[in-house]
This record gives structure tokens, C-alpha cells and sequence, in this order.
């Protein structure tokens, strides 16, 4: 079983406690009226889709519910690291 | 209101034994979400004193989170609901139904479909947790004992897979 380390239980908690949410660090825009299409598409649906080191959002909804960020390598399934949500990327 | 709010269970009288370990439905309780960025704001306004720690327990009430706790409290305990404090008091106690599992086989029992290692868990702590599927919140009341909050449609369902499991 895979264990992911929880920044704000501070322990490691079985994976099936967890829901991944996608690509971490991706800011939605201030104003959205102003964006083009081409840069709302890319706001909404364009992915780094990193093999390798990645950055994601994770959640701990069976547990604390809270969402954190995670670096974990797309091709080992490790986890590098994973930090509160709103602090700086790692 | 409080009468009402605490409404019968959806599980069965009888409570169930097999070897080394006891399931039964727990008594009444009243059950308030309690959530606030600062917990000190919080504390100040239900005039009780809160764990500080997710996980742990502080005269029944349960930090889940940074900024989320779960009472536990005898029915008819009434906490102010701290109008106008950026806090938020709900009383739930018909959301979740009590089951309580006891006995030399207790910790086993419940790891049959909870990923959690129970060895690591100490008597007093609280965290919320899954059994197979279903969510629910898990205190270890005593090395031997502890007490399971699920929400009231999936109790059934929980109540049966621990009498299969003990079987
Ligand atoms: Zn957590």
C-alpha cells in the first residue's frame, strides 16, 4: 500500500484516505473576461503532463479534508515531497 | 429542538459477539461541527477547552483538522452558536449514528477494512478515517474499545460488513 505523508496530520496515511486534484500551482486569473480564448483554453485544459518530477494537488478527504501539494515522479510513482497548500513550489 | 434532533437509530437492538470482540450501538449523542480558522475564536465561544492537535481529544470534542473539530456530547448539551464570530457551530446529531467495538479483537476487527495501522494509534486519539468504502470517524476510546461515528445511511451497510468480518 501506498503511503502519503499528510503536511497537516503529519503522518504518513494509507493512499486510499487521499483524492488527487490535478496539477498543482495553476492560479486561476484574476479577471477571466479579459482573457483570450486561446488563454482561457490554456488556463482550463493545458497540462504540463510531466514524466518525471510532478507537481499536484492532493486531498486528505478522508481525514483531515485538507488540500496540500505533493511532488511525486510520474514514472516511479514516489512521492519527493509534499508541503502545505499556499506555501512556496518545491 | 434537541429531542427532535436526536432521532432513533438505524441499527439493530441487538449488539453482536464473536471471538474476543463485541459490537453494539452506541448510545444518543449530540454532535456539533465546529469549524474556525482560529481555533481560539472557537474555544472562546463554546467556552471549552479544544485538543490542539489533530487527533487528539479533549472532553469529547475531536480535532479532525486544522480548523474542523467534532463534538461528541450527552444529548441535550446545548453550545452557544457564536453569531457574528467567524466560527461556525451546527449542531449534527442526526447525521451519524454511534457503533461501539470492544474487546480483545477490536483493533483487528475494525483493520479487517480500515487501511490505518491501529498499533500506532494511541487510546484517546480521534481521527476520521474509511472502512472499505465508507467514511467514518474512529476514536480509541481504550486499548480494547473503541467508538465509530458513520453517517446513518451507510451504517447498515458498516454494521453488516463488521458482522461478517467477525464471523
Ligand atoms: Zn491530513
Amino acid at each position: 500500500m501506498l503511503l502519503i505523508h499528510c503536511p497537516y496530520c503529519d503522518e504518513k496515511r494509507p493512499e486510499i484516505e487521499f483524492a488527487y486534484g490535478g496539477e498543482a500551482h495553476i492560479a486561476r486569473p484574476l479577471d477571466p473576461s479579459a482573457l483570450s480564448d486561446e488563454e482561457w483554453e490554456t488556463y482550463l485544459f493545458i497540462r504540463s503532463n510531466a514524466r518525471g518530477r510532478h507537481h499536484e494537488r492532493w486531498r486528505h478527504i478522508h481525514g483531515c479534508g485538507r488540500f496540500f501539494n505533493a511532488v511525486r515522479d510520474t514514472v516511479t510513482d514516489k512521492f519527493e515531497t509534499t508541503y502545505k497548500a499556499g506555501e512556496e513550489r518545491r | 429542538m434537541s429531542s427532535l434532533s436526536v432521532s432513533t437509530s438505524p441499527l439493530p437492538d441487538e449488539p453482536f459477539a464473536a471471538d474476543g470482540v463485541r459490537v453494539s450501538r452506541s448510545a444518543a449523542l449530540q454532535r456539533y461541527s465546529l469549524r474556525a480558522r482560529d481555533p481560539a475564536k472557537l474555544a472562546a465561544v463554546v467556552g471549552r477547552e479544544l485538543p490542539g492537535r489533530i487527533g487528539g481529544v479533549t472532553d469529547g470534542i475531536a480535532q479532525l483538522g486544522p480548523d474542523e473539530f467534532l463534538a461528541l456530547l450527552p444529548v441535550g448539551t446545548q453550545l452557544p452558536s457564536g453569531e457574528e464570530e467567524p466560527v461556525s457551530v451546527v449542531d449534527i446529531s442526526s447525521r451519524a449514528v454511534g457503533i461501539t467495538v470492544e474487546g480483545e479483537g477490536a483493533a483487528a476487527l475494525i483493520m479487517s477494512g480500515c487501511p490505518l495501522d491501529l498499533d500506532r494509534m494511541a487510546p484517546g486519539q480521534a481521527t476520521r478515517t474509511i472502512y472499505e468504502t465508507v467514511e467514518m470517524v474512529l476514536v480509541r476510546e481504550s486499548e480494547t474499545r473503541f467508538h465509530i461515528e458513520v453517517w446513518r445511511s451507510f451504517a447498515p451497510w458498516l454494521w453488516q460488513s463488521l458482522r461478517l468480518s467477525a464471523e
